[in-house]
């Protein structure tokens, strides 16, 4: 366009223009820079410039820092790339770059080493890799590093934490919430469970089945897994508001169908026209009639009042004080009889007084009296939990669901063979994509590493955060560049304390060690207390409490003044306090101690810009204190960066 | 504000028409990352709103501030007071003209009740804590469907009256999380949370201003190209505008004087949390430096045991609403504050009426009461009425002749404060359009006039 074209050569002008400008005053700087300011070993290789005339030294400055200049323009510039000129790795290249083929969308070029090394360490362990990592994978000549590398990271201690928190946050697990208190106890029993089924890779099929289906004690290792059943607890009702809350917790967790929260008071017609195909055609019988799978669970709490101990000395005493039993009846059903409660009456249908289970869709109706485990069976080889683990797997490393939002999947939208008619369109924004990896997820027993393996060794995945071309709101789903996103409350706590090599150490309540690692909380509400001020700092990036407040991504003021001034930061930018800072304060090159500093926090080598600009800073010092003041500031500068906080 | 066109943009920044963004609802509905989070991700909100022009709000006030009385404080006995057998001798009931106030409990609003309106005919949809009190902050139904995006009251106030120049943001919440934040609106309207009593925290550097500023500048210098070139993507962009709008409010003695408050005053305002809190909530205003919808948090009223206990409980909790709440309304009155500051207090919910229960306390009840002051309430009475013992509504007192609800004080708020409640924005990631009042098209909730006239 002709507007487009005279504002980049204006651009090209005001450039050109600016270096003339910028190399005058540096020839100017430089002569003054030159003087001589007295010899203390004459001879040439300790000091050529003595040797050269005054002039030719300005001329080789002037050619050095146009190099720079030249150099820095050049790194800054990787442009975009056609889709199609893309390595094609597995299904998931071939459905990403084909669509941005066909929209003639152009793909942000592959990320580099320095990018693809901070990000994998990050996205699949939730921290920083080291300096000496960093150097080594950048050395690394072979061309299959990116994949060994992801093989070494699947295999850490720090992959079980992340992921462990993964399942935290999905599942949920809490020790307070609004209508259940599974205790400290309870909450480190489900921890410890999830925490062995990520570290063995257990099959999330597995997983889903034993919080459905599990009976025990919910602060035994052996039934820790009764502790998702338990938040189904729903006070202030009948009893079928707290069936009803155990369905419409697994639809939303496992089935991604949240919308069963809103069926199970009303129809969907009348209510869900506008957001849900298939809601809108749900009547609130169907969903009852599958929450009835629920009608025979039991849970039952050690309390003073239901006699399990006698006074509160006794009480106090006991291990299992508080604790919750869930098991079942093998008789009941679902009773249409409710006049009061949190959810509208439910009254007879004809002579029907009560319900008996028919599984969602199919109708299939349980051939046991132990319909808890019919449900978890059945709820397992519908098509909708694996479309349901893909998007949110896809979604943790991709950082944007194929459906959003996450439990608001609609099954009439989603079959790439059938899709719907009308006003409607399919809801993933690559509908075959997500049935090929729901179907990848069935190939591989629902286990978490081979799938996530699938998607991070991806060429997708790997696009650089960069794009050079004109970018739009329109390009976020296509994928067309990795999407940045801002690393959490727990993953900034910890790139800090790495980066800066000065430790945590937190007590959580009832754990037997103190933790190291904000990644190794079971819930964003440990630690108690504010030790360090680690609580108050982390809670500015909004954990979320797993109950009724969510985890956010946004900015806020307090997150920046709390970079720029919280002492659980600046404690640690100190040479006194880190060691890592210590070491670089007693490198003698200032480029080298930027470099270094630059590895360490920010995982890359600086630009020629930051390098100039670094080692000046650090050239300024001219005593041991000053030094280490100015190491202090830079660690700080990285700190406060503004990649520091995210994941691209 | 107009363009140079001389165009209103719905407060939106200009664009020529050759680079409008051509997008439809279905292509947003997919950009959404998580309903509250990730919003970087959708830079810029290139759609228009449409104002439904068919209101005409009062636009009696400039401020308001939202006091939520969390756990649902007994309607029966403060602001639709019920005397009975039950009643304590120290709530001394004194009749103001017709209303019944019980002096004795707040004997200084009690003063005051020539200025506060109580509204008698609100009704609560279910009598849940978490589930009402997010009702009453995002004044529609939290489980219906656009409900996990709503952004709450206070933040809709701040899209519309925020000045982006102004150091404070327009949404400060004091001494609470507001329930569902800014919600899909951009997160610079969500509510700046600060616990009131002591200074902002982290607004000074531990090595003094000098070696900050020196910091500041190394970063501006060393951050200067990753922020022009923005390689991570329009997260970047967000954050460095918080990183400026942080440092606006570092070394900032005007703001340092609204959130550090001298030994006096909080006596006076009857040195508790709550108090504080209307101390910081009256400095703000005082200052207005940018704040608008100041929320304040007093929790503790679900008594359902020992509700009439001695210094305690409900008499515990009316002494520090009560002495806060008066001195900040004279206070606002002397500086001319008064009249542009709409005050409201409310629960979630009420609670059981007539004789106590068995542990000597009251439970939840879906029938409540709520106070009004300032931005133009004509006080000194009630809006509505209840039966004798304060079960349900006998005479409603305003137009719409029906229960009050929470949608119907969210529209009272928007008018009063010269929002049009009407007002459908389309920029909602779900793309059913986003409704200040829900149903705004079918005129099913309305703000009170009658408080006001």
């Amino acid at each position: 366009m002709e507007h487009n074209r005279s504002r980049r050569f204006g651009w090209r002008l005001a450039k050109s223009g600016a270096v003339l400008v910028g190399t005058i005053a540096v020839t100017l700087g430089i002569a003054s820079e030159l003087k001589q300011t007295g010899p203390a070993d004459c001879t040439f290789q300790a000091n050529p410039e003595q040797f050269v005339r005054p002039e030719q030294a300005i001329y080789r400055e002037i050619f050095r820092r146009a190099q720079l200049l030249q150099a820095g323009r050049k790194e800054a510039a990787r442009q975009t790339v056609a889709a199609a000129s893309l390595p094609v790795r597995n299904f998931v290249d071939a459905e990403i770059f084909g669509r941005l083929a066909r929209e003639g969308v152009p793909a942000a070029p592959l990320s580099s080493d320095e990018e693809f090394v901070r990000r994998i360490y990050l996205d699949l362990t939730g921290r920083l890799p080291s300096a000496e990592a960093v150097q080594n994978f950048l050395r690394d000549a072979s061309p299959d590093k990116r994949n060994r590398l992801i093989e070494e990271l699947l295999a850490t201690p720090a992959y079980v934490d992340k992921w462990t928190m993964w399942m935290g946050e999905w599942l949920k697990n809490t020790a307070v919430s609004t209508n259940v208190n599974r205790q400290p106890n309870g909450r480190n029993a489900f921890y410890r469970y999830l925490y062995a089924a990520v570290e063995r890779d257990q099959s999330l099929r597995d997983v889903a089945y034993d919080a459905l289906a599990a009976r025990g004690n919910n602060y035994d290792g052996a039934s820790a897994a009764v502790n998702f059943i338990v938040a189904s607890i729903t006070p202030m009702g009948p009893i079928q508001d707290q069936y009803d809350t155990a369905f419409a917790n697994a639809a939303s967790t496992f089935l991604g169908l949240g919308y069963y929260d809103c069926l199970l008071c009303h129809n969907g017609r009348g209510h869900l026209e506008e957001v849900s195909l298939w809601g809108k055609a749900v009547t609130r019988l169907e969903a009852m009639q599958t929450a009835a799978f629920f009608s025979r669970q039991r849970i039952a709490v050690r309390s003073q009042r239901a006699g399990v101990c006698e006074a509160t000395e006794s009480c106090l005493g006991m291990f299992y004080y508080n604790s919750f039993d869930v098991d079942d009846r093998v008789t009941g059903a679902y009773g249409l009889n409710t006049n009061f409660g949190n959810r509208p009456n439910r009254t007879p249908i004809g002579n029907a007084r009560e319900l008996t289970p028919e599984y969602r869709g199919t109708g299939t109706t349980p051939r046991t009296p132990y319909w808890r485990e019919e449900f978890a069976e059945l709820m397992v080889k519908d098509p909708m939990f694996a479309r349901n683990l893909a998007n949110r797997l896809w979604k943790a490393v991709f950082n944007l669901g194929l459906v959003e939002p996450v439990d608001a999947l609609d099954p009439a939208r989603l079959d790439p063979a059938n899709p719907p008619s009308g006003a409607w369109d399919l809801q993933a924004t690559h509908p075959e994509l997500l049935e090929e990896l729901a179907q990848y997820l069935r190939d591989v027993n629902f286990q978490i590493k081979p799938f996530i393996r699938l998607l991070v060794e991806s060429s997708a995945y790997q696009l650089s955060s960069r794009y050079d071309a004109e970018w739009s709101v329109a390009l976020t789903p296509l994928f067309a560049r990795h999407l940045a996103r801002r690393l959490d409350a727990e993953e900034i706590h910890d790139a800090i304390v790495q980066a800066t090599g000065v430790p945590a150490s937190y007590t959580v309540t009832d754990f037997p060690n103190p933790v190291q690692w904000a990644m190794q909380l079971p819930e964003p509400g440990e630690p108690r207390g504010n030790p360090g001020n680690a609580v108050t700092f982390m809670s500015v990036f909004f954990r979320g409490n797993r109950n009724n407040t969510a985890r956010r991504q946004d900015g806020s003021i307090q997150q920046q003044l709390a970079l720029m001034n919280d002492l659980f930061v600046l404690n640690r930018l100190r040479v006194t306090a880190s060691p890592v800072l210590r070491r670089i304060a007693g490198i003698a090159s200032p480029e080298e101690a930027v470099r270094q500093l630059y590895l360490e926090f920010l995982s890359r080598a600086p630009s020629h810009a930051e390098l100039a600009a670094g080692a000046a800073h650090l050239a300024k010092a001219t005593s041991a204190a000053q030094r280490n003041a100015a190491v202090e500031d830079l660690a700080w500068v990285c700190v406060n960066k503004i990649e520091f906080l995210f994941s691209y | 504000m107009k363009n140079r066109f001389g165009f209103r943009g719905f407060g939106l920044p200009a664009q020529p028409f050759w680079a409008k963004p051509v997008l439809g609802r279905r292509m947003f509905f997919r950009h959404l990352s998580s309903l509250v989070g990730g919003y970087f991700l959708l830079p810029g909100r290139p759609l228009e709103t449409v104002a439904r022009a068919a209101a005409t709000p009062r636009a009696s006030a400039r401020n308001c501030i939202f006091i939520l009385l969390g756990g649902a404080p007994s309607h029966v006995d403060t602001f639709d007071l019920k005397e009975g057998a039950w009643t304590p001798r120290t709530f001394n009931p004194t009749s103001y003209g017709d209303v019944r106030f019980p002096q004795g409990l707040m004997p200084n609003l009690a003063e005051q009740m020539s200025d506060l309106a109580l509204v008698r005919s609100i009704r609560a949809r279910a009598v849940v804590h978490d589930l009402m009190q997010t009702w009453v902050q995002i004044g529609r139904n939290p489980t219906s469907a656009l409900s996990k995006i709503s952004p709450h009251i206070g933040s809709v106030v701040s899209i519309e009256k925020t000045d982006p120049n102004a150091p404070l943001p327009a949404f400060v919440a004091l001494n609470g999380t507001p329930a569902n934040g800014s919600g899909y609106l951009p997160p610079v309207h969500a509510p700046f949370q600060v616990t009131a009593g002591g200074a902002l925290p982290n607004t000074q550097h531990r090595d003094g201003q000098a070696r900050f500023d020196a910091r500041l500048a190394l970063l501006e210098e060393m951050d200067s190209e990753m922020r022009a070139s923005q390689p991570i993507g329009p997260g970047a962009a967000e954050m460095a505008s918080w990183n400026a709008r942080a440092r606006q409010m570092m070394y900032n003695s005007a703001i340092d004087n609204i959130f550090v408050l001298n030994n006096d005053e909080r006596q006076r305002y009857g040195n508790t949390a709550f108090g504080n809190a209307c101390l910081v909530a009256r400095n703000l205003l005082q200052a207005d430096l940018g704040t608008r919808f100041v929320q304040v948090n007093l929790g503790g009223w679900d008594h359902h045991q020992n509700i009439y206990a001695a210094n305690a409980q409900l008499q515990a909790l009316c002494r520090t609403f009560d002495t806060g709440l008066a001195a900040l309304i004279r206070d606002l009155k002397q500086l001319g504050l008064f009249d542009q500051t709409l005050i409201v207090a409310l629960g979630e919910f009420g609670r059981t009426v007539g004789p106590l229960n068995a542990a000597a306390g009251r439970d939840h009840f879906p029938q409540q009461a709520a106070l009004f002051a300032g931005g133009g309430v004509r006080g000194g009475r009630a809006i509505g009425a209840t039966d004798e013992l304060g079960r349900l509504t006998v005479s409603p007192g305003w137009s719409r002749d029906r229960d009050i609800y929470a949608e119907d004080l969210e529209a009272t708020i928007y008018s009063a404060l010269g929002i049009d409640w009407t007002t459908i924005r389309r920029d909602d990631p779900l793309g059913r359009g986003f409704e200040y009042v829900p149903f705004a098209d079918r005129d099913l909730y309305g703000p009170v006039h009658e408080l006001f006239s």
